[in-house]
């Protein structure tokens, strides 16, 4: 790995400013029970991945705009109660990736951008996409700073949350909103549909070793920084791409902390 | 301390189906009022309305301050990673600014709140390995932080252990002689009759009083119909064959 190259201090750079809402927003995705939506959220802008690409805009503000219009549709779909949230994200989601394929395959012409539409590319990375990722990991921080009790007290018990002057409604959909932008400047990185890797597993992980909030953020975010970086110098050495890099070393890392702590609890059951 | 004063409410979650109507009761300032009534009798609904969270309300209800709130146990998610002192500090967060962080007078109060329901060594452990009895207590420390005139606490001693049991009936005590106002939902009839007053709801308000004048065989029968069992000697027993979670 060319530590002088541009590209590879970019790539550096974008993985490390990645770790900070990986670990402050990651550790309420997971607390939350958001990962589904966070995978989806991540798959709902391929479609505006595509048409931007098409029409010659930035990609980010298309994928915001598709990411947010996926919340918004999702909160429809489950405000009758008819359907479970689960269910909506689901539906929505094959909804999402299936347009992106129409509309790359037959509608518009995207030639092979598609692989890195979905999977990501660090390669092609301007320093101001850099720059938003810095802008939207501070504002990770401020928005954490300012919800956390909010979303402890909301999802340790919803029902009392009003009586302790906490706003629920407001504070979910501030998570949800918050976990769409992120998923958004994510996607340079990993592509649309291995955004969880980022929101997702670096905080699972480390939640298997941590039975308490702030060691839980500062794990993950390290943990986050340490895949990233790894995930960098294996997609320069093997040759491929590092979103992909970085699901099968997140993946690994997860599986080996998982066997570790089972055969923990085993030996300490026995 | 100037007590709470309901009257001529009704309500419920939807237009058009009152879940509970006709509740008109006053509590002074260091009461226990025990509200009996069965599953889907209305006493949650009624603390919904306290707590000013009744999509659809009419009545008047006059209230000295927000109320503090005491949640079932089991509603709580006990895999959240959160510490007791943790819960107990969740009463502070009304009165912090969301830009600071919790008051150190606030953390003390909040160690304070633990010692006072017996949990004092048991501040940093994590809520979901603590026994049924003790999260409640948790909880009901959680509402001590929070400093509140009137108390509303949803079946606080049901299926608790006896050594939880008796500490946040002295808990409660300690409040009522501190000139607070305590509402606990409760299926226990005999402990009602050791309070202050006693709110009988099914639906509607049966009747509320004095224990003595409350507590008659006819009164529990209207209040929880097929649902009560007689005891031998007299003793009124609740059979909760369906708790609902």
């Amino acid at each position: 790995m060319d530590l002088g190259a541009p590209y590879v201090q970019r790539a550096l750079l974008e993985m490390l400013l990645l770790a900070v809402p990986a670990g402050v927003l990651g550790t309420w995705i997971v607390l939350r029970r958001l990962a589904f939506f966070s995978h989806a959220v991540g798959t709902a802008s391929f479609p505006g991945l595509v048409l931007a690409s098409a029409w010659g805009i930035a990609p980010q503000l298309a994928a915001l705009a598709t990411a947010l219009g996926f919340g918004v549709a999702q909160e429809g779909l489950t405000r009758s109660r008819r359907l479970a949230p689960d269910a909506a994200t689901g539906l929505l989601l094959v909804g999402a990736l299936a347009a992106g394929i129409v509309l790359a395959s037959d509608v518009v012409d995207v030639g092979a951008e598609v692989d890195t539409m979905l999977f990501g590319s660090l390669i092609g990375l301007t320093s101001a996409d850099v720059w938003l990722t810095a802008a939207v990991a501070a504002g990770a921080l401020v928005l954490d700073a300012a919800m956390r009790r909010s979303w402890l007290a909301t999802g340790f018990e919803p029902g009392s949350a009003r009586a302790l002057g906490v706003r629920p409604a407001r504070a979910d959909r501030l998570l949800l909103a918050g976990t769409a932008v992120v998923a958004v400047v994510a996607l340079d990185a990993v592509g649309a549909l291995l955004v969880a890797v980022i929101l997702v597993v670096p905080a699972a992980t480390v939640r298997l070793l941590t039975d308490r909030i702030g060691p839980l953020r500062l794990g993950a975010t390290a943990l986050a920084a340490a895949e990233g970086i790894a995930a960098v110098w294996l997609a320069d050495a093997l040759d491929v791409g590092a979103g992909p890099a970085l699901a099968v070393l997140g993946g690994s890392v997860f599986a080996l902390v998982a066997v570790a702590t089972a055969l923990r609890t085993r030996a300490g059951a026995a | 301390m100037s007590g709470l004063r309901v009257s001529g409410l009704s309500g419920g979650y939807v237009p058009g189906a009152d879940a509970l109507r006709d509740v008109a009761f006053t509590a002074g300032p260091g009461q226990i009022v025990g509200i009996l009534g069965p599953n889907g009798g209305g006493k949650t609904t009624l603390f919904r309305a306290l707590l000013g969270e009744l999509p659809v309300r009419r009545g008047e209800i006059g209230l000295p301050g927000p109320p503090a709130y005491v949640p079932q146990t089991e509603r709580a998610r006990l895999d959240f990673p959160v510490s007791a002192l943790d819960v107990a500090l969740m009463g502070a967060y009304a009165r912090t600014p969301w830009y600071r962080r919790v008051a150190r007078a606030d953390r003390e109060r909040a160690g304070e709140a633990l010692a006072r329901v017996g949990l004092a060594e048991a501040a940093g452990s994590t809520f979901g390995t603590l026994s049924g009895g003790q999260r409640q207590r948790v909880l009901i420390a959680r509402a001590l932080v929070q400093d509140a005139e009137v108390l509303l606490l949803d079946e606080p001693l049901s299926g608790v252990d006896g050594v939880s049991g008796a500490r946040i009936e002295a808990v409660f005590a300690e409040l009522r002689g501190e000139g607070r106002t305590l509402l606990v939902a409760t299926h226990d009839v005999r402990q009602a009759a050791g309070w202050d007053r006693v709110l009988c709801l099914h639906r509607r308000q049966i009747d509320y009083g004095a224990p003595a004048a409350v507590l008659s065989p006819e009164t529990l029968r209207e209040t929880y119909g097929g649902e009560l069992i007689v005891l031998p000697g007299g003793a009124h027993a609740v059979g909760v064959g369906h708790h609902h979670h």
